[in-house]
C-alpha cells in the first residue's frame, strides 16, 4: 500500500502538483493538524475508558477489555505519560 | 401442572436452569432432569461452571475440565474449568500481541496488566458466561441443562450485562466518531482511508457475546427457569425475594420444585418427637408454599433415605420428579 501511495504522489508532481500541494498547505494543513490532535485525544480517551484500571480507574469488564488490549499496545506508553502528566486529565479529553 | 407436562407443552424451551440457594438440590435435579430427557430420546447436555462443581460427584466420574463426557446414551455432562479458561484466554491475548507486533516478549506494563486482570472481581463471571455462550452456540444438543452457581452470580452477571451494554453503546459511538476524524484527515491529506478499524470489530464482537449470554437466561421462548426450595419458612422467604429479582431482569420463571418433603404417612407410625415436629413444620411451610406459588409448584419431591449419587438413585429421583417409570 505504501508503494501505491508513492506512485500517486509522483504522478501529481510538476507545476500542477506543486500548486496543489501549496494550496493544501495554505488551506488545510492547519485544519488537518487540528483534526489529528483531536483524533489523538480521542484515542487517549478511548484507552482511558477501556484500560482505565492501568491507572487505577476500573471501568470495563476486564474479560472483554483484554480483547482490545492487543490493538492499543503501541499507544499505551504515550497515553500513560500523557494522562499522568496532565494536571487535570479530564481537561485533556476535550 | 406437573414437570413432565411443562416439558411436553413447551418443546422449544431448550435452556433449562434450576436455581436456588446452595445445597437445596440444584445439581441433583439437573442430573435427574437430564437423565429423564435422555431416556426420552433427547440429546441432553448438563453442564456446570461452578469451580466446586458436583456433577463429577453425582455421576461418580471425574469430568472436570474434560469437555463433554457421555454418561449414558444421549446424556452428556460437562464441567467447565473457569480458571483454566481464563489462563488460556490470557495466553491467547499474549500470543496475539506478540504476533501482531513481532515482539519477543510482552512489555512489562502490558504483562502486569494482563496478569492483574485475572484478579478483577468480574473476571470469573464474565469468563463463565462466555464459556456458556461457547457451549450453547454450537447447538449440538436438544436440551442444555445449566447447573447454575448460586443465584447471586447469575443476578450479578445479568445486572452487569445491562451496564456493559450501555457502556458499549457509548464507546462504540466514540469509536465511530474517531473513524469520522480518520476519514476527514485522510481527505484533507488526500490519502486513502486507512484500513478497517479492528477495535470497532472487537467491540461489535463483545456486544454480541454479552447479548448472547444474557439472552440465554432471558429468552422467554427458549428458557425455562425453575426454582428449587425446601419446605422451610426462611427458604420460602429467600426464594420469593430471588424470584422478584429475577423477574426484574426478565428471567422467565417456569415454576417451583419443592425438595426434601418428609412423607406424612410417617405420622401414623411410632416415630420420635423430633421427626413429628419436623413433619408438622413442613406441613405448615407447604401450606405457605401453596398459598404463595399455587399452580406454579410443579413437583414435591420426597426426602430420600439415601444420598442421590450414581445413576441408580438419579433414576429413582427422575421417576419421582416426572411421575413416570423409566426403562
Amino acid at each position: 500500500m505504501a508503494k501505491k501511495k508513492n506512485e500517486k504522489k509522483k504522478k501529481s508532481g510538476g507545476i500542477v502538483g506543486f500548486l496543489r500541494d501549496f494550496t493544501y498547505g495554505m488551506a488545510t494543513h492547519g485544519m488537518a493538524r487540528h483534526a489529528l490532535k483531536t483524533r489523538s485525544s480521542m484515542e487517549h480517551l478511548f484507552i482511558l475508558i477501556t484500560m482505565g484500571d492501568m491507572l487505577g480507574i476500573p471501568i470495563l469488564p476486564p474479560y472483554y477489555s483484554l480483547r482490545l488490549l492487543p490493538h492499543v499496545v503501541p499507544q499505551i506508553t504515550t497515553w500513560k505519560r500523557r494522562m499522568l502528566r496532565e494536571k487535570d486529565f479530564v481537561e485533556s479529553m476535550y | 401442572m406437573s414437570l413432565a407436562t411443562i416439558f411436553e407443552k413447551y418443546p422449544n424451551r431448550q435452556y433449562i436452569m434450576f436455581g436456588g440457594k446452595g445445597g437445596l438440590g440444584k445439581t441433583t435435579f439437573s442430573a435427574a432432569t437430564a437423565y429423564y430427557l435422555a431416556k426420552k430420546g433427547k440429546r441432553v447436555l448438563v453442564f456446570s461452571v461452578d469451580p466446586q462443581a458436583s456433577l463429577s460427584d453425582i455421576f461418580e466420574r471425574d469430568i472436570f475440565g474434560k469437555g463433554n463426557i457421555e454418561i449414558i446414551p444421549n446424556l452428556y455432562a460437562c464441567e467447565v474449568d473457569a480458571d483454566k479458561r481464563i489462563r488460556d484466554y490470557q495466553e491467547e491475548i499474549r500470543q496475539k500481541i506478540i504476533s501482531m507486533y513481532g515482539m519477543e516478549k510482552i512489555p512489562e506494563e502490558i504483562e502486569s496488566y494482563i496478569r492483574a486482570s485475572s484478579a478483577e472481581p468480574a473476571m470469573e463471571e464474565s469468563a463463565i458466561f462466555d464459556a456458556v455462550v461457547d457451549i450453547v452456540v454450537k447447538g449440538d444438543f436438544d436440551y442444555y441443562i445449566y447447573d447454575l452457581v448460586p443465584l447471586g452470580h447469575a443476578l450479578y452477571y445479568l445486572s452487569m450485562a445491562s451496564i456493559y451494554d450501555a457502556w458499549l453503546e457509548k464507546i462504540t459511538g466514540l469509536r465511530e466518531q474517531m473513524r469520522e476524524y480518520d476519514r476527514a484527515i485522510a481527505t484533507m491529506q488526500r490519502e486513502d482511508v486507512s484500513e478497517e478499524d479492528e477495535i470497532y470489530k472487537e467491540l461489535m464482537y463483545i456486544k454480541n457475546r454479552i447479548g448472547a449470554s444474557s439472552k440465554i437466561m432471558t429468552d422467554t421462548e427458549k428458557t425455562a427457569f425453575f426454582f428449587v426450595l425446601t419446605p422451610e419458612e426462611m427458604i420460602i422467604a429467600d426464594t420469593e425475594k430471588a424470584a422478584g429479582l429475577f423477574a426484574k431482569y426478565d428471567v422467565p420463571l417456569a415454576g417451583y420444585v419443592v425438595n426434601r418433603v418428609i412423607s406424612r404417612g410417617l405420622l401414623d407410625e411410632k416415630i420420635p418427637e423430633y421427626l413429628r415436629n419436623r413433619i408438622e413444620m413442613q406441613a405448615h411451610a407447604l401450606d405457605v408454599i401453596n398459598e404463595k406459588f399455587g399452580s406454579l409448584v410443579l413437583a414435591r419431591v420426597p426426602e430420600f433415605d439415601s444420598e442421590i449419587k450414581g445413576l441408580d438413585t438419579i433414576k429413582k429421583l427422575a421417576e419421582v420428579m416426572f411421575e413416570e417409570t423409566l426403562s
